[in-house]
């Protein structure tokens, strides 16, 4: 289990030049494609990638082009309509139990935040955990560590609504980090934030990762953002143009 | 947290809703509590109006009226001599106004027969002679019609005098007027007419003994029949219909609980499709959310169940001082009818949820991330 003790050892990726093991592949997609209403809509017309563990890639486009569509894909949300994409080895449309993979492997954060408004912060961050056998003392325990280490540990008893924007999106990544995920799914996570926000969640959005060793995947319209990431992925019309390591 | 925060918090976020819902399920249970536990009460009381008599079998014509029809008295004679039969008491049982009071039993007995034993007087007199104008009134009779020892009673067009207050050992008979059949019979203009017989058996006649006798007696008497004391009830016309009235009614009242349920229950799913998504997203099974819903609604009926149960029987409680049928009412009320009660208002739950949690199943967690 990845605990966020903030004394643990940092565990970072292995720089590829002296890896004696390369890192394991997480995801590869070969002509992935999906279709809404019958195929009058392809959102993602024949995509090909490998994500290997620990990176941190940052999708950017157009509006339109299917980087929401992807990270659906990614996360089981909804199933490719055609080609190949496997998480670890393992066919992502197949898997026996994919609610099981989105909620110990894959951890989601959105736009909206979409916390769950009757819960306070802290019951919104244990709402994964309801699918792991923790029980209940260990599950508050749990989510009130998440909460302080997102910086959350003076709001755990509010309500989202009387949170602000910056706040909320703080639950949502602890709620994303609920059962220790190796993936982290964001879209536009920053998206409903003002600048200050927007900087200091990327930036512990930024350190989580770096912390759990976790692949990020992560959706921006923002450039400065995308160059942060250790690879940037661009796609126009449900297509990668191009795929770029960081300069 | 708990799961079970997660069920209550989803029925505390619409507190006036879920308020209104409970409502119309516990009014729903509520009328099943009295109606059945009303019409179980008066079989049960009528059976023990029997027993205090002391009478096994009862002959009488239970039409489709609240009354037995009227038959000659010569078929008194004509059981009594039955070899099984050990005795016979000849009765003209009518269900009338008397004075201020709407609905009265009135028991006309022949004199010297078995059915005066059980009447203990608590004040007054037994009227001295078959023909004396007097009447004795069960004590709860007497408090109805707001009668005491020595007042008057107008019964039909003549006037009576009270002459004792009686305790019957049963609430049937408590709630009667009891006099003497000659004295009815004249009053009424019914010489040689009665309506039922009450009959008591030979010492120790088993079950099937006491059945064999009764189709005896049928043979002996095709103007009425005769049914062993507590079956008698049951087998009545009128009776089966309040039996069917009352539960008629129920079920449409658990009907209508279902459809307000299940109304609840469908737009708390649509209103939450958004926020069911994202517990998908984030792992939730589909079943869990299904549980969810299920566990609602059935919370919602038990809830409901035991609302219910309260006003049901505060209901009667209220019903029962109303002086129109006071000390007419004895209703039975034990822990098994609450407990099905309760347990039909959390079937009820369950059976509105279905249909919602299936429509809660068939959301895509995809949905979370548009909007
Ligand atoms: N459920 C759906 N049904 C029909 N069409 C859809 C659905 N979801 C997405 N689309 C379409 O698929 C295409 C790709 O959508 P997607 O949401 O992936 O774009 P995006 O790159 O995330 O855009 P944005 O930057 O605006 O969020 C769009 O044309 C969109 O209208
Ligand atoms: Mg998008």
């Amino acid at each position: 289990m990845n605990d966020t003790n903030p004394h643990a050892i940092m565990k970072q990726p292995l720089p590829d030049s002296s890896a004696t093991t390369p890192p394991a592949l997480v995801f590869e997609a070969r002509g992935l494609k999906k279709d809404y209403d019958d195929g009058r809509v392809q959102a993602l017309r024949g995509v090909n990638f490998r994500i290997t563990q620990g990176e941190f890639v940052a999708i950017i486009g157009p509006s339109g082009c299917g980087k929401t569509t992807l990270l659906q894909m990614l996360g089981a949300l909804d199933l490719p309509s055609a080609g190949i994409l496997h998480y670890r080895g393992r066919s992502i449309a197949e898997l026996p139990d994919p609610a099981g993979y989105r909620a110990r492997e894959i951890g989601i954060i959105f736009q909206a935040f979409h916390l769950l408004p009757t819960f306070t912060a802290v019951e919104n961050v244990q709402m994964p955990m309801f699918e792991t056998d923790r029980p209940e003392l260990s599950r508050t325990e749990r989510a009130v560590e998440l909460l302080k280490s997102v910086g959350l540990g003076h709001r755990l008893d509010h309500f989202p609504a009387k949170l602000s924007g910056g706040e909320k999106q703080r639950v949502a990544i602890a709620r994303s980090l609920a059962n220790g995920p190796s993936v982290l799914l964001a879209d536009e996570p920053t998206g409903n934030l003002d600048s200050d926000n927007t900087k200091s969640i990327l930036e512990l959005i930024i350190r989580l990762r770096r912390e759990q060793n976790m692949t990020l995947v992560l959706v921006t319209h923002d450039l400065n953002i995308a160059r942060m990431a250790s690879r940037t992925v661009q796609m126009k019309d449900g297509l990668i143009v191009a795929d770029h390591p960081a300069t | 947290m708990t799961f079970f925060t997660i069920i209550v918090r989803g029925l505390q976020r619409r507190p006036v809703r879920t308020g209104l819902t409970l409502v119309g399920i516990s009014i729903g249970i509520a009328a099943v509590v009295a109606l059945v536990g009303i019409s179980r009460g008066f079989e049960a009381s009528w059976a023990t109006g029997m027993k205090v008599r002391g009478t096994d079998i009862v002959v009488s014509n239970m039409g489709s009226a609240l009354a037995p029809k009227p038959f000659s008295a010569t078929v008194r004679d004509r059981i009594a001599k039955l070899p099984q039969v050990a005795d016979a008491c000849a009765i003209y049982a009518d269900l009338t106004s008397v004075e201020d009071a709407s609905m009265m039993v009135v028991s006309a007995r022949e004199w010297g027969g078995f059915s005066w034993h059980n009447l203990k007087l608590i004040s007054g007199r037994m009227p001295h002679d078959a023909m004396e104008p007097a009447v004795v009134l069960g004590q709860t009779a007497a408090e109805v019609l707001k009668k005491k020892v020595g007042d008057p009673l107008q019964l039909e067009t003549k006037e009576l005098t009270v002459t004792g207050i009686v305790d019957g050992g049963a609430m049937v008979e408590n709630g009667s007027v009891i006099l003497s059949l000659a004295l009815f019979q004249n009053i009424t203009g019914n010489e040689g007419r009665i309506n039922v017989i009450d009959i008591r058996a030979a010492p120790g006649l088993t079950e099937d003994e006491m059945k064999h006798l009764c189709e005896q007696i049928n043979t002996t008497a095709p103007e009425a029949r005769a049914m062993v004391a507590g079956e008698h009830l049951g087998n009545s016309q009128a009776f089966r219909f309040i039996s069917a009235m009352s539960w008629g009614t129920s079920l449409l009242a658990v009907i209508v609980g279902v459809l307000g349920v299940m109304n609840t229950m469908l737009m708390t799913v649509f209103e939450r499709k958004q926020e069911i998504c994202i517990l998908l997203a984030i792992g939730w099974k589909p079943g869990r959310v299904i549980r969810m819903i299920l566990w609602e609604s059935a919370l919602l009926g038990f809830l409901g169940g035991i609302v219910g149960v309260v006003l049901g029987t505060l209901a009667v409680k209220v019903l029962e001082t109303l002086p129109a049928i006071h000390g007419m009412l004895e209703p039975d009320f034990n822990a098994g009818l609450m407990a099905v009660a309760v347990a039909l208002a959390v079937i009820v739950g369950v059976l509105s949820g279905l249909y919602p949690a299936w429509r809660s199943s068939r959301l895509t967690p995809s949905l979370a991330m548009q909007g």
